[in-house]
């Protein structure tokens, strides 16, 4: 082999390890860019879930508030019949009462 | 293998290895910036849901708050309508004992002996509903003529506007004592009240 073809090998390998290395920049380019997109959809995917949890997190309270707030006025119902038939089994004996206390004078 | 081939085997082989470091930093790297990126989308998702619930816990609690506010209040509603209606058959009733109970005679009486003691001597003018005026006054008379004693007492002849009870004052006008039922009924109304939420509504 001549002086020359040696050289030429040399060259011809250092060529392509330059192409080798410059390859892999350019892929490792590309595995940066593309990072931020995958990070960017995995934020979409995550809040969008998360939205949504909240959003049913929303609903089942206010369901549970709107719940208790008809057992209460159902329960205060309840209590009202029958603070109204107590204060009607009284009423006569009350208005007596009253008209006694009206009436009395020292 | 020749010197030559050797050497760019070399070559080659350094190139690939530093290729390969190149593409390890850049997965390494793009690895660590996906978990940190990871951390903080997880903080935020979990800040949407933490908030959220605090949220559904307000709405909660300000449905039933607002719930009981509204029980609270129809229930009072409800006992002030009743309390009311009492106290509308107290009027009442004060009303028939004055028109046909025998007993309301002696409580004028008494009525009008009070407003005269508070008055003091002299002379003093009784004033009596239009009913009164028309039935009792000799029967007064004859029943506080004891207990005024010096007392001078004249009988005005326009009618108060009253449902019983009396009006004693000075001959002037200056001095009102004011002795009717409905003075009575709207002094004693909070007591009246308090008793009647005691008789209607206590255990």
């Amino acid at each position: 082999m001549s002086g020359i073809e040696t050289v030429k090998i040399i060259v011809d390998a250092e060529k392509q390890a330059a192409k080798m290395i410059n390859d892999a920049m350019n892929e490792a380019s590309a595995i940066r860019k593309k990072i931020d997109s995958i990070v960017q959809t995995q934020r979409r995917e995550m809040l969008a879930e998360a939205n949504s949890e909240a959003a049913s997190i929303a609903a089942r309270a206010e369901e549970e508030g709107r719940f208790e707030a008809e057992q209460l006025e159902k329960q205060s119902t309840e209590a009202l019949k029958a603070i109204a038939s107590r204060a009607s089994a009284r009423r006569d004996a009350t208005v007596e009462k009253l008209v006694t206390m009206m009436l009395q004078v020292e | 293998m020749s010197e030559t081939g050797k050497f760019t085997e070399d070559i080659l082989s350094s190139a690939r290895e530093k290729a390969k470091a190149i593409l390890r930093e850049a997965e390494t790297e793009t690895q660590r910036a996906s978990d940190e990126a990871k951390v903080t989308i997880t903080r935020e998702a979990e800040a949407v849901i933490r908030n959220a619930r605090a949220d559904a816990d307000a709405v909660k609690r300000r449905q039933i708050s607002e719930a009981r506010h509204r029980v609270k209040l129809r229930e009072q509603q409800e006992k002030e309508k009743i309390m009311e209606g009492v106290m509308d058959r107290v009027q009442e009733r004060t009303s028939q004992f004055v028109a046909n109970d025998p007993k309301y005679l002696p409580l004028l009486a008494r009525l009008i002996e009070n407003g005269v003691h508070e008055l003091g001597d002299g002379t003093v003018l009784v004033h009596l509903t239009k009913l009164d005026l028309e039935r009792n006054i000799p029967d007064l008379e004859q029943r506080i003529s004891k207990s005024v004693g010096q007392v001078k007492v004249d009988w005005s002849r326009d009618p108060i506007q009253a449902v019983g009870g009396a009006v004693i004052s000075s001959t002037d006008g200056k001095i009102r004592i004011v002795n009717t039922l409905d003075q009575r009924f709207e002094a004693l109304e909070p007591k009246l009240l308090i008793e009647a939420g005691k008789a209607l509504f206590g255990e």
